[in-house]
């Protein structure tokens, strides 16, 4: 409901209540015959009231008021459609800026999820790393000294074996060739030097 | 009696044979005595090994008291003398062999006997083996005892 027609309704109210006390006022002057005109004038009050406040009169009120009443009544539809739709953006804005704001929060956890995680890996993988070198240069190290002893040992094994290749070889390449007369003199020249040895065995075989 | 032993007779095979061949002179002599009719055809002959032996003892085989004192020597060198077994590559020459033995009667023992063996994996040189022990003067040995100066001497051509 607007100003004007809360004025309009005043001021009708106002007027009809003023009236009705000028005629009292004046039905109740001195010099007139109280009983009779007083009795006179509350019937002429009656029926001027009924006169002015009758069915039509009343009918037309209802109706103004019940126009306003609508009026009223569209106008606040209309307010609180707007604060509805009003509440409405406001609240989508604030649902959007929440749900903005806590996915950016989640987004952030999970950014920092994912970096700590990263961090760890990282951590761990250099970890990883530094004990695979390690182990790396332990193998290195067990590795060339393990290849330097079964180097060692084949060529300690080849060298007695070319020893014995050469023997061989030698042995066989002089077979059975040599006369024994050629040898007389180195057999002699043995059999010399092991002279005593073989006196020695001989006297004590005996 | 005082056996002096040929070169020709090396070991205790010569020896027994000798034995034996005089064990059949006696043989022989003692038939043709009980015959009174001696064979000029069948006389047995006399190996140069036992002729040569009887010459350097200045022994008389037609007599039996000296064929008995030398065969009674020759067993009894078998019996006491050192017997020594020698091996070579190959089969030595006589000559060779003899101045071996002779080496062994000058230097070890005069009645010294010596069994011949063949080891070819030798070489050259010899492997002498008495009764308790081994002398390996071979060729093989030589080269096995110095194997490390083999190696030096490889290893100084390599470089």
């Amino acid at each position: 409901m607007n100003t004007g027609g809360l004025i309009l309704i005043v001021g009708t109210l106002a007027a009809a209540t003023a009236a009705f006390v000028w005629l009292a006022m004046k039905i109740s002057k001195p010099g007139h015959a109280p009983g009779k005109l007083k009795g006179g004038l509350e019937a002429a009050a009656n029926v001027d009231v009924e006169h002015i406040f009758d069915d039509n009169f009343r009918e037309e009120l209802r109706n103004r008021g019940r126009l306003h009443f609508e009026k009223i009544i569209g106008e606040n539809a209309t307010f609180l459609q707007q604060d509805l739709r009003q509440t409405t953006t406001q609240l989508n804005d604030y649902m959007r800026a929440e749900i903005t704001r806590t996915l950016q929060e989640e987004f952030k956890k999970y950014e920092q999820s994912i970096a700590d995680a990263k961090q760890i890996a990282v951590g761990s993988i250099e970890k990883t790393i530094t004990t695979i070198d390690q182990q790396r240069q332990f193998l290195e190290t067990q590795m060339i000294t393990q290849a330097e002893a079964q180097k060692k040992h084949v060529l300690e094994q080849f060298e007695k074996g070319m020893a014995s290749i050469v023997n061989h070889y030698v042995l066989a390449a002089i077979g059975d060739q040599i006369d024994l007369s050629d040898q007389l003199d180195y057999i002699l020249a043995e059999l010399e030097a092991n002279k005593e040895a073989i006196l020695e065995d001989i006297k004590r075989g005996a | 009696m005082e056996l002096k032993l040929t070169l020709a007779v090396v070991g205790p095979s010569e020896i027994r044979r000798s034995v034996r061949e005089l064990a059949g002179l006696d043989d022989y002599f003692v038939a043709s005595a009980a015959r009174q009719n001696t064979d000029a055809a069948g006389q047995p002959r006399i190996t140069q090994l036992l002729d040569e032996l009887a010459r350097a003892n200045g022994i008389n085989l037609l007599e039996a008291g000296q064929r008995k004192k030398l065969s009674e020597a020759l067993n009894q060198v078998l019996k006491d003398a050192p017997s020594l077994h020698i091996s070579f590559a190959r089969e030595p020459s006589p000559k060779a062999l003899e101045k071996i033995v002779s080496w062994f009667r000058d230097n070890i023992d005069k009645n010294s006997l010596l069994q011949i063996g063949l080891q070819p994996s030798i070489a050259a040189g010899c492997v002498l083996r008495t009764s308790n022990q081994l002398f390996d003067m071979s060729i093989r040995a030589k080269l096995d005892k110095h194997g490390s100066t083999l190696l030096s001497l490889i290893a100084g051509a390599s470089k």
